[in-house]
């Protein structure tokens, strides 16, 4: 390769994966669009915290309702993060390189907002910190959020470290940026100039995190199952829920990245960059954790099922054949076992039908933490006595579902910011695979 | 046909709920009973401490139908449901009670409830109190309890003495005595009632293996057996080193999951204080080696 042409080649390959960021209608559209509807939620909070949480459809028998059941989906979905850039690229997996800031803009997101989503359930948000002025480390309230904390700046980190050498690139040879940003990046470039010892701290720095991002992001979860598995009520009194948890947020995550590789792919034009190959593959990810997702669900249900302890029969009556079983079975059938069969078929691997079924995931996924969550408060070990009906059934309210969505607005409005203002796809890493080893900074 | 047994068995609740909403019915004599005095200003605001401590949780505050979302419910007394109902209706409803209503009986003295009545009645301004009647003096038995432990006879001793009408003291004989010892929820009863003998006396035998606190010690106390309350009785408490000696450490006096804070497992706070000093010593390492990298250049 020429001179000439590893210039002609960096020229398009910067050009390719910056192109987007410059602030168009579309995007100004889209984040008006989100911003009122976020004001909306955020009025239907203010309403909750002027009045109380007996706007929520919470009561007395069914104290968690959709914000735990949403805050377990926060928590599983940030999860990916660590999946894809650690496990899979600690592994050595290559092709797995331009998903990863995918991967790690979701994680950030959602870890992000998680910890907002349980102030939502809170009656006095003030008291926030009292978890950690008066926990108790025998507490999982107190290791959740300690871990949440901690991998959401791991993940913000690990984030950062690789778009230094992105930030020194755009701003140096991109031309046509908004004036304001230049600065913006040249601040966060560190004045990185490719030098062999900032590399070596970066990739240092990279190393580290991702080693500490695998325990950091099993605690995250399993610590959240347990916030559930160590009572003793049917369907949550489970040995296996961490694991459950676990595979079940991989499962989430993937179906996640999908979807959002498809939209950065379609939206900022990266078709030579997320192929036909990256959808495949993921695709071969979400197939392979569904499966392991399956065998811990067989166990969940197989186990309890089998021996009909008192309360678990309850419980597992209204799943499969009671008031829940229609929400039951299309989440498990829809959103797992016809998943997995149709992703062992190449075709169903492609961009569309991947990141359609991706949607069906996801959407089974929200809805199987709310059955995990909700259906076993219905039937407590001791009722109380002389309630009304709606102590005993619980039904959302619309103030509640507004404050539900509100968190899914603000992980969309962080992740267009991120893939807006930065390249997608990491542009330092592209450069070196290219050839183009060394780039003069002039 | 699941839907038509749903409707029955609501049709049922219902009907079950509204039968049983019409029946606390007071009876007629507890329905013309007046209050001993006229009701005070004093006695209003008494009454109004009264109810924000034992009724509000239920009825909620007085005019603003804050009342708890129960079956059936528990309304609004300043309404007029409540205060077309006579003062003895009232008095009789708060001491007897009637599900899921607790009875005020034990909790509220007799005072006390005519004193959450003349409350209740501020709240109406056409109420005009009935002329008082003043209740009949006692002439009753006025019986005090002593206990005692007897060692050469290993039994507890009650002696009961009352005021006879010449006011002098002397011992009382007939009196149903119960006995009592304490335990962690409560009082636990000994033996079976007894009655006091000529020399106003009742024997108790005390169980032999009854744990006490680390001396021996067990508190007990014995009252007069009175259900009707035509009796003024004062009980008797007293602590004997009588139970066996037992030194167990409260549940959350000793380091384990369960207990507070100051008494967490020692392996626990270490792998929480290790895990978190590990993680962030790394994370603020990294933070560092950030800083670096700005330096570097600097330099080359």
């Amino acid at each position: 390769m020429t001179m000439d042409d590893n210039k002609l080649t960096f020229d398009k390959l910067t050009s390719d994966l910056t192109h987007h960021i410059r602030i168009n209608k579309g995007f100004l559209i889209w984040m008006g669009f989100l911003t009122i509807s976020l004001f909306i939620c955020l009025y239907a909070y203010t309403i909750q915290l002027r009045t109380g949480l007996g706007v929520a459809g919470i009561r007395d028998y069914v104290t968690w309702g959709m914000y735990l059941a949403n805050f377990v989906f926060f928590v599983a979905a940030s999860l990916i993060g660590m999946l894809v850039s650690a496990v899979l690229g600690l592994i050595g997996m290559k092709w797995i390189t331009p998903i990863t800031r995918i991967a790690e803009t979701i994680a950030v997101a959602f870890a992000a907002v998680a910890g907002l989503v349980i102030v939502s359930d809170m009656g006095r948000p003030e008291r926030l910190a009292y978890v950690f002025i008066y926990g108790r480390p025998q507490s999982p309230i107190l290791w959740d959020v300690t871990v949440i904390t901690t991998y959401f700046v791991l993940s913000l980190l690990l984030l950062f470290l690789p778009l230094i050498a992105d930030m020194a690139i755009i701003h140096r040879k991109v031309d046509n940026l908004p004036s304001w940003l230049k600065p913006v990046y040249k601040s966060l470039s560190l004045n990185f100039t490719d030098n062999p010892q900032q590399n070596k701290i970066i990739n240092r720095s990279i190393r580290i995190l991702l080693i500490l991002l695998i325990p950091a992001a099993l605690s995250i979860h399993t610590v959240t199952s347990w916030l559930f598995a160590v009572t003793s009520r049917a369907g949550w009194d489970s040995t296996v829920f961490g694991p459950y948890f676990v595979s079940g947020a991989f499962v989430a995550g993937s179906a996640a990245v999908i979807i959002a590789m498809f939209f950065f792919r379609k939206n900022y034009k990266l078709q030579d960059y997320l192929t036909d190959v990256h959808f495949n593959n993921m695709g071969k990810v979400l197939a392979t954790v569904s499966l392991v997702y399956l065998y811990f669900n067989i166990n969940e249900f197989l186990v309890p099922g089998y021996k009909l302890k008192r309360a678990d029969a309850v419980h597992l009556q209204e799943l499969f054949a009671g008031k829940d079983a229609i929400l039951f079975w299309l989440i498990q059938v829809g959103g797992l076992l016809l998943p997995i069969l149709f992703m062992l078929f190449r075709r169903f691997r492609k961009p569309l039908p991947i990141m359609l079924i991706s949607v069906a995931v996801l959407i089974a996924a929200w809805f199987k933490r709310y059955l995990i969550v909700v259906p076993t408060q219905e039937h407590p070990f001791l009722p109380i006595q002389h309630v009304p009906q709606n102590f005993m059934h619980y039904s959302p309210t619309l103030i509640e579902t507004l404050i539900t969505i509100a968190p899914f607005i603000m992980v969309l409005i962080i992740i267009t910011l991120i893939s807006k203002f930065f390249p997608v796809i990491p542009l330092h890493d592209k450069k070196k695979k290219k050839g183009i080893d060394h780039i003069k900074f002039d | 046909m699941r839907f038509k047994k749903l409707l029955f068995i609501l049709s049922i609740i219902s009907f079950v709920t509204r039968i049983s909403a019409q029946t606390w019915v007071v009876p007629d004599d507890q329905k013309a009973v007046v209050a001993p005095v006229k009701f005070t200003a004093d006695m209003q605001k008494q009454g109004e401490q009264q109810y924000l401590k034992n009724c509000q949780s239920c009825h909620g505050l007085m005019g603003k139908d804050n009342w708890a979302k129960l079956t059936p419910p528990p309304g609004d007394l300043s309404k007029e449901k409540a205060q077309v109902q006579t003062d003895g209706e009232l008095f009789y409803r708060i001491t007897a009670g009637k599900v899921p209503m607790p009875e005020f009986r034990n909790i509220l003295t007799e005072d006390d409830r005519w004193s959450v009545i003349a409350y209740l009645r501020t709240f109406n301004p056409k109420y005009i109190q009935p002329t008082p009647v003043a209740k009949a003096a006692f002439t009753g038995r006025i019986v005090t309890l002593a206990l005692e432990y007897s060692d050469p006879m290993k039994k507890i001793v009650v002696t009961a003495s009352e005021q006879l009408k010449d006011g002098q003291t002397g011992l009382a004989a007939g009196v149903e005595i119960m006995l009592f010892v304490k335990r962690y929820f409560g009082r636990m009863q000994v033996g079976e009632i007894k009655t006091t003998n000529a020399q106003g006396k009742a024997l108790f035998e005390f169980p032999a293996d009854l744990p006490g606190n680390k001396d021996g010690f067990v508190e007990i106390s014995a009252m007069v057996n009175d259900p009707k309350s035509v009796m003024k009785t004062t009980p008797a408490n007293a602590s004997f080193a009588i139970g066996i000696k037992t030194d167990k450490p409260g549940l959350t006096e000793t380091r384990a999951w369960w207990s507070t804070r100051d008494h967490a497992p020692i392996w626990i706070i270490l792998t929480y204080t290790l895990s978190v000093i590990i993680v962030w010593g790394f994370i603020i390492y990294i933070v560092y080696s950030i800083m670096k990298i700005k330096k570097l250049s600097r330099e080359v």
